[in-house]
């Protein structure tokens, strides 16, 4: 891991620096390095991956914006880099609390069309459970991953099921070298778009050349065409939804990450006041489920978009149901501050009907 | 489903309050409930406001975050603000009175106010304590809560410090019986 | 690009690990860069490391070099090679890392990452080109643009401040390998190279070596050689002594 102190962020390379320099840690190899910035630490990261190792960093808020230096040069080399992002208050310093508001930045923060995997999680328990699937996604699909959560998800204490991927029966995809791979099974040519390659084979020996700094404006088409093609062929693997509550009721309510479990709450809360409302959750925001969306708005009279952020996650409901879905939907946009189940009980009773 | 027991407790950097959310909702998890604490703070380690969320239950916790506390507890005079918007009717409130002074504004609801901080000095020699005396005299106010899981919970907080200075362990529990039994 | 007979290397006197396939190279007639990457690809011909080597460089004139050798490369972005091959370095020990970058990426947008590495005695090779100027993106000044000097960023001349970076690695890294070598003598410059190759192989960290080099085209003395070398030897070469430190 290459990673910079950031709240609420920190802790996750705090327990990371203690197990690299562990007895056990030496022996697993394990690396560790805080940078001098989030933009070495992002680069450095670059390095590890373009070595075949896991790597991944943790970051939020103003260091979350400087770390897209390096995240937009893996989206345009095909790097699996992985990154633990918790949301603070924004824009600038703000607080160190809790918001939604880096969506935007963590599903496009980079400039020009890349394509990254998004896992926007809900509870303690999926920081970890994604935590391991982050990895297997990035390796397999070869895009830079997400793991969304929130400083309350950061900071929580509370219960989680630990265990080994062995136990649960989870192989982890295996990783190759993109510089000096010794043994490689993936042609690097399947992997980074053709214009950013260039490889030789001198007696047997393949020496590969990687860039990012293209000449023609073909060129650069190409890179998004070839990205694209890989994308639209994992989106479907990738994508992933939950739905809570009965699947006839009126009333929808679509949220993601912590606003999720607050919601499903809020289900419960509501069922005690006799009104009928369901939810839907999307778990990947890159690829966005934009199909299950649909279906879902089906039979919906009124959907209630619910976001710690100003019209983040909205805005993808709303290219998602364009002309394919009558329902209003009422907007709940509070940036940078919690959203407890009472209130989201309470929007949708005062907008029942 | 029932409701989780909340607990919100609000006091200024450095207090404690933090520590004091975590041990209890260690202690709950130790004696096999559900718990969590989730912080909220300023700047990270000093100089903020400090405050945290706590909620025990028999049920897994729905959300971290809630509008209404089943026990309210400040620390500092201006946490009494801070957090006022989070009492309701039946809320149980506890204040380390050497610091707030002015009980005022939530006279209506009898809090306890308990001088930890000169209790602390005069009992034990060391006010660092006075947030140990406050989560004993939280702990009674928790209904289900055993107080006999909470040696083990202060162990696990403060196990480094007590390695180097094997005084404070006996201390430490000292102080929570204090405000325990304070309550009761 | 054109293909040449198979003994070309030789008979061109082209170290073995060049590419032919990206001959001739892009750079300007007169450049300095083809004359350092001619004396690296001679030290790593020499010391035997061409499956062992990967070759970072930067956006800039370094970036022309991106498919130059049959090395494993990669190309970063500006100022970031440095922490990229740290990176790198750190996860795979084995490898010889060497960073390839200008004066511009390594001094200004980059020199937090160059000190840093230096202050960690980072296991790195790292190579400046120091023409003196942002070349690539068309002359603006460098903190190594010395006073008086007209670029495009300080047309009435640029300002007093300039930065010696070897003396100042030095200062902050007692055991590293420095050393500041310049085009025009290349037995020293492909020591040099084979040196700072042999400090961060034997695992003894950081290495750092910057090489003064010519820029006719922002020099404006493309029709000039004497001038060139005239300003590379005469007047940069005073203002940054050529030695190991």
């Amino acid at each position: 891991m290459y990673g910079y102190p950031i709240t609420p962020s920190s802790e996750v390379m705090h327990f990371w620096a203690k197990e690299a320099c562990s007895e056990q840690g030496k022996k697993d190899n394990l690396v560790f390095l805080q940078a001098e910035d989030e933009i070495s630490a992002g680069f450095m990261l670059l390095g590890g991956i373009l070595a075949g190792t896991r790597s991944f960093t943790a970051t939020a808020g103003p260091g979350h914006v400087l770390m897209q230096d390096g995240f937009s040069m893996a989206e345009a080399m095909r790097l699996p880099i992985v990154g633990y992002i918790m949301m603070r208050g924004g824009p600038s310093t703000s607080t160190v609390i809790y918001s939604q508001s880096e969506t935007n930045l963590t599903c496009f923060g980079g400039n020009g069309n890349g394509y990254r995997v998004v896992y926007s999680v809900a509870t303690i328990q999926e920081l970890y459970d994604y935590g391991i699937k982050v990895f297997n996604t990035a390796w397999r699909y070869r895009f830079p991953t997400f793991l969304l959560g929130d400083g309350y998800l950061g900071k929580t204490m509370g219960e989680v099921d630990i265990y080994s991927p062995e136990e649960r029966g989870i192989k982890m995809v295996p990783t190759e070298a993109y510089l000096l791979e010794k043994i490689r099974t993936v042609p690097l040519s399947d992997v980074v778009p053709s214009p950013n390659l260039d490889s030789r084979v001198v007696d047997g020996v393949s020496y590969d050349c990687l860039r990012n700094c293209l000449n023609m404006e073909e060129e650069a088409l190409a890179v998004n065409a070839e990205t694209k093609e890989a994308w639209d062929l994992a989106a479907p693997n990738l994508v992933e939804h939950e739905t809570a509550g009965d699947p006839k009721a009126p009333l929808l309510v679509v949220a993601h990450g912590s606003v999720a479990a607050s919601a499903k709450a809020a289900l419960e809360v509501l069922a005690g006041r006799k009104i009928k409302a369901r939810l839907f959750r999307p778990i990947t925001l890159r690829p966005f489920p934009e199909e299950a969306l649909r279906q879902a708005a089906q039979g919906a009279e009124r959907i209630f978009v619910v976001e710690s952020a100003v019209n983040q996650l909205s805005r993808f409901v709303k290219e998602s149901l364009y002309g394919r879905c009558s329902a209003p939907i009422v907007d709940h946009f509070r940036p940078s501050i919690g959203i407890v189940p009472n209130e989201i009980a309470g929007l949708v009773e005062k907008n029942a009907k | 489903m029932s409701e989780p027991f909340k607990i919100i407790i609000c006091g200024e950097g450095g207090q404690g309050a933090l520590s004091v959310a975590e041990i209890l909702a260690f202690a709950a998890w130790l004696q096999g409930k559900h718990a969590t604490a989730t912080p909220h703070f300023s700047t990270e380690k000093r100089g903020g406001v400090s405050m945290a969320y706590v909620q025990i239950s028999d049920e897994p916790i729905p959300f971290f975050k809630f509008d209404k506390a089943d026990l309210w507890v400040v620390l500092s005079q201006r946490s009494i603000d801070r957090i006022f918007s989070y009492l309701q009717d039946g809320t149980k409130i506890i204040v380390n009175s050497f610091l707030v002074k002015d009980v005022s504004a939530i006279a209506k609801w009898q809090p306890h106010q308990i001088d930890a901080t000169e209790l602390a000095k005069v009992e034990l020699k060391k006010p660092r304590t006075f947030n140990t005396i406050i989560l004993g005299a939280m702990a009674a106010l928790v209904p289900g809560l055993d107080r006999k899981v909470f040696s083990k919970a202060l162990d696990k907080h403060f196990g480094t410090k007590y390695a180097k200075d094997a005084a404070l362990k006996a201390l430490n529990e000292k102080a929570f019986d204090l405000g325990y039994d304070l309550m009761k | 690009m054109t293909l040449l007979p198979d003994n070309s290397k030789a008979k061109l006197a082209f170290p073995k690990c060049v590419r032919m396939e990206s001959k001739p190279h892009l750079y300007c007639p007169g450049c300095g860069h083809p004359e350092v990457l001619k004396a690296l690809g001679f030290a790593v011909d020499e010391m035997g490391i061409q499956q062992r080597v990967a070759f970072g460089i930067d956006i800039g004139c370094s970036l022309l070099a991106w498919d130059f050798f049959n090395l494993d490369t990669v190309e970063t972005h500006h100022g970031r090679t440095i922490p990229t091959m740290v990176g790198f370095q750190r996860a795979n020990p084995q490898s010889v890392a060497i960073a390839y970058v200008g004066d511009g990426g390594a001094y200004a947008i980059g020199v937090g990452g160059l000190i840093n590495a230096a202050i960690r005695n980072d296991n790195i090779l790292v190579i400046v080109v120091n023409n003196a100027v942002y070349a690539m993106t068309g002359g603006q000044e460098a903190p190594t643009t010395l006073p008086g000097t007209r670029v495009a960023t300080a047309p009435c001349g640029a300002d007093d401040h300039y930065m010696r970076a070897p003396e100042m690695i030095r200062n902050v890294n007692p055991t590293a390998f420095v050393a500041r070598g310049i085009t025009t003598i290349q037995v020293q410059l492909r020591k040099l190279l084979k040196d700072g190759l042999k400090h961060v192989m034997d695992n003894k960290g950081f290495a750092f070596i910057e090489v003064l080099s010519q820029c006719p085209l922002n020099w404006h003395t493309m029709e000039k050689p004497q001038e060139t070398f005239d300003y590379l030897e005469k007047v940069l070469a005073k203002a940054y002594p050529v030695k190991t430190y």
